[in-house]
């Protein structure tokens, strides 16, 4: 029996076998025909989103009477370990979050429905934000639409720029005076300058984009060779010796928590979205440009934060299809989330989403980014994910002094070999 | 299906299957099947739960699966392939390392507590309570991150070590002391075998202690002369499953250590790299082949406490204990 040469975590073992005895049914009919149907819906989170997610849901429900969702979260590493059994075991919910990281590989796998069947239909996605036209598109089928979107920039205190007498980033500025800034506040202030940026693939990425390249080709090969990765994590190693960024010790330490939330740096490279959360703890934080060496160029695009897609063995697409465009459209639902899942991803739901503080600051800054965005890059290839945090791990072994520059990156292509090549 | 309309399909189903044949050895027919009746959610249960699972992971560990597609056999790939796995070879220093430390760190202290409160004295209940305590909280999460926080920079142990003169900068952000807190946390649950040593001091005959003081042995002679010879069967039972739990320790130190086993790899703990590689990775082959090296090397282990118990582990009987 094909069902029992799988392994499963004991308690879903049954739950699985279960699924495949009476799963067969269904299917059959027009598919784009919405009746009366429950949908399972899965998304990562916390439980402030779980609130605004069940205020969505229920606006849905007094809208569609005959669908009914059931929903379920986890944390996000959670998440992807619960989606995956649950994939294999045939018994996916109808209705799931999304990350750009795994798109492809679910796509790939087979596991994923293809909303183009429901454009038009059950489906409308004419009002999305440029930048996020087609971001969930593979191959020419459509395995997501994004709920939200984000682009890299640079949070900082202004505060702690003035106290160095140091001038605050403006447009233009280049890698160069980004270190020469981190290493004056350094040792002006005694707060650290800077997060060490190695650490993160996006910064990589970043600066791969203002040269033209991508971190991923269109092939799924990296985009990159061992000579650009060594250049990247000298660079980094280089601000670690000196000491003008956050010691690693400290960084791994706080986690979850961001440096910029307890003031330890006074300034770092991320997602701008996340500026809602270091504000809590650090109000007076400021959103300014890139660096770039590139002039003209930033190398920032829009990144869908998350989207949803639904799954291949779903009983009710046309239903689930509605889900996701309610989700997408609705200015009430624009209104309910607010940023809690990105900046909204259509221009209704962004104009109905009353953003206050730190989030309209957020929301400027990508209105007056929009015309300089570049392409949002593919899908990432499958094994994108694995490779991301094989990147965190192996630069926080350089940080900490375990391995050299050589050795990380000779690692991070052994592991690219393996993980991409298979 | 009730249970009512399947016993006499059974029974019936039984008589047919002795068929001809000599008939010495029948008891009441009704007799074992009433037996496997009662035994049958038991035998389900360890049928589809355990012993399934088992077999198909044993299939899985010689396939490539990646949890989507169908398992492909590449027969004893994934267990050669572990010994050229750089990842895979600091799991294993790292697990040995943390056996070798705690368990008897644990062991020792366990004894020790259940030593004092063998004693009668005031608020003995109470004390022994606030020793159990923590073992059975133990598992949970939130002990871990508590744990992780008070060894952090500037935190409570590293302020207390700091008076000393002694700077770590915080335990949890340094990989060289990363371990040793998570050997701290294990000890602080030691809870169970402390109880398990308790009974087994209860039952060393209060005669041999008052033999040994006549003829003048100190404190110190008398525990190794009495005290450990006649705990020796408890000291060997916690010994094997303490030793045991500690190759399989997880929560604490994903709590503490991620999937990364952070801090620079000092917590990539066997179990750690094997649920990162089967559900992070997708790699379920590769890890169930990792399930079946862990119950092999647990095994080996097993089997050699075994052989040196013989050397100090004394049973009663030739002891002149009543029982």
């Amino acid at each position: 029996m094909g069902a029992l040469k799988r392994f499963r975590v004991l308690a879903t073992s049954l739950v699985a076998l279960l699924a495949v005895a009476c799963g067969s049914g269904g299917g059959g009919g027009d598919e784009t025909q919405a009746g009366p149907a429950t949908l399972r819906f899965s998304w990562w989170g916390n439980a402030e989103r779980a609130e605004l997610m069940q205020k969505a849901i229920d606006l849905f429900q007094s809208k569609n009477p005959d669908i009914k969702v059931t929903p379920s979260f986890q944390e996000f590493e959670a998440y992807w370990q619960k989606m995956a059994t649950e994939t294999a075991g045939g018994n996916a919910p109808d209705v799931l979050q999304m990350d750009f990281a795994y798109i492809r590989e679910y796509a790939d796998r087979n596991a994923l429905y293809d909303l183009k069947k429901q454009e038009g239909k059950n489906l409308e996605l004419g009002d999305l934000l440029t930048g996020l036209k087609g971001a969930g598109e593979i191959d020419g089928k459509l395995y997501g639409v994004p709920t939200g979107g984000n682009t890299w920039g640079y949070i900082y205190s202004p505060a702690l720029f003035a106290q160095a007498g140091v001038e605050e980033p403006k447009e233009g500025w280049t890698w160069d005076d980004y270190r020469a800034a981190v290493k004056a506040i350094a040792e002006k202030t005694g707060v650290s300058g800077g997060g060490n940026y190695v650490g993160s693939y996006y910064n990589l990425e970043l600066q791969l984009r203002q040269e033209g390249k991508l971190l991923y080709t269109e092939d799924g090969e990296l985009g990159f060779d061992k000579a650009r990765l060594k250049e990247f994590m000298q660079e980094g190693k280089d601000l670690a010796d000196a000491k003008t960024v956050l010691p690693i010790e400290k960084g791994v330490q706080i986690k979850p928590a961001h440096a910029l939330e307890q003031n330890l740096v006074a300034g770092d490279l991320g997602w701008d979205n996340f500026m809602a959360r270091y504000a809590k703890g650090n109000p007076g934080l400021k959103l300014g440009p890139v660096p770039t060496d590139e002039s003209g160029t930033s190398g920032q695009y829009l990144k869908p934060s998350m989207l949803l897609s639904v799954s291949q063995k779903s009983e009710h697409p046309a239903a689930a299809a509605k889900l996701v465009s309610f989700m997408v459209n609705d200015p009430e639902v624009g209104k309910i989330f607010g940023a809690n899942r990105g900046l909204p991803p259509t221009n209704a739901q962004r104009a109905a989403a009353q953003l206050e503080g730190p989030l309209a600051a957020v929301a400027a800054y990508e209105d007056e980014l929009k015309d300089e965005f570049g392409k949002t890059p593919p899908a990432p290839p499958k094994g994108a994910g694995t490779l991301e945090q094989a990147f965190i791990r192996i630069t926080e072994e350089l940080q900490y002094g375990r391995i050299s520059v050589d050795e990380a990156v000779e690692q991070f292509f052994t592991e690219a070999e393996e993980t991409l090549g298979s | 299906m009730s249970r009512a309309t399947i016993a006499p399909d059974r029974r019936a189903e039984v008589a047919v299957d002795r068929g001809p044949g000599p008939r010495r050895r029948t008891r009441l027919p009704g007799d074992g099947l009433a037996g496997y009746l009662f035994l049958s959610p038991w035998i389900i249960g360890i049928v589809l739960l355990t012993l399934g699972p088992m077999a198909t992971s044993l299939y899985l560990s010689f396939t490539d699966y990646d949890l989507f597609n169908t398992p492909t056999w590449i027969g004893l790939e994934n267990y050669q392939r572990m010994f050229t796995d750089a990842r895979w070879l600091r799991s294993v220093q790292v697990t040995a390392i943390y056996v070798a430390l705690a368990v008897p760190i644990k062991l020792v202290a366990a004894l020790a507590v259940a030593m004092l409160l063998n004693s009668k004295r005031a608020g003995q209940g109470f004390y022994r309570a606030a020793f159990y305590g923590p073992s059975l909280i133990g598992g949970s999460v939130g002990v871990a991150i508590v744990w992780k926080m008070m060894f952090s920079d500037d935190s409570v142990v590293d302020q207390l070590l700091l008076r000393f003169g002694i700077d770590t900068g915080g335990w949890a952000g340094n990989p060289d002391f990363s371990l040793m807190m998570l050997v701290l946390l294990a000890t602080w649950q030691l809870g169970a075998p402390m109880v398990i040593f308790l009974a087994g001091l209860k039952q060393v005959p209060r005669e041999l202690y008052e033999a040994a003081e006549v003829d003048g042995a100190g404190r110190a002679r008398r525990f190794w002369s009495i005290t450990l010879p006649m705990i020796s069967p408890v000291l060997f039972f916690n010994l094997l499953l303490e030793t045991i739990n500690a190759f399989q320790v997880f929560t604490s130190a994903y709590v503490v250590g991620g999937p990364n086993g952070q801090p620079a790899g000092s917590t990539l703990f066997y179990t750690i790299y094997l649920f990162d590689r089967g559900f992070g990775d997708y790699r379920m082959g590769y890890a169930s082949a990792m399930a079946w090296m862990l119950l092999l090397g647990v095994g080996l282990v097993t089997v050699f406490l075994f052989r040196t118990a013989r050397g100090w582990v004394f049973y009663s009987g030739d002891s002149g204990d009543k029982r």
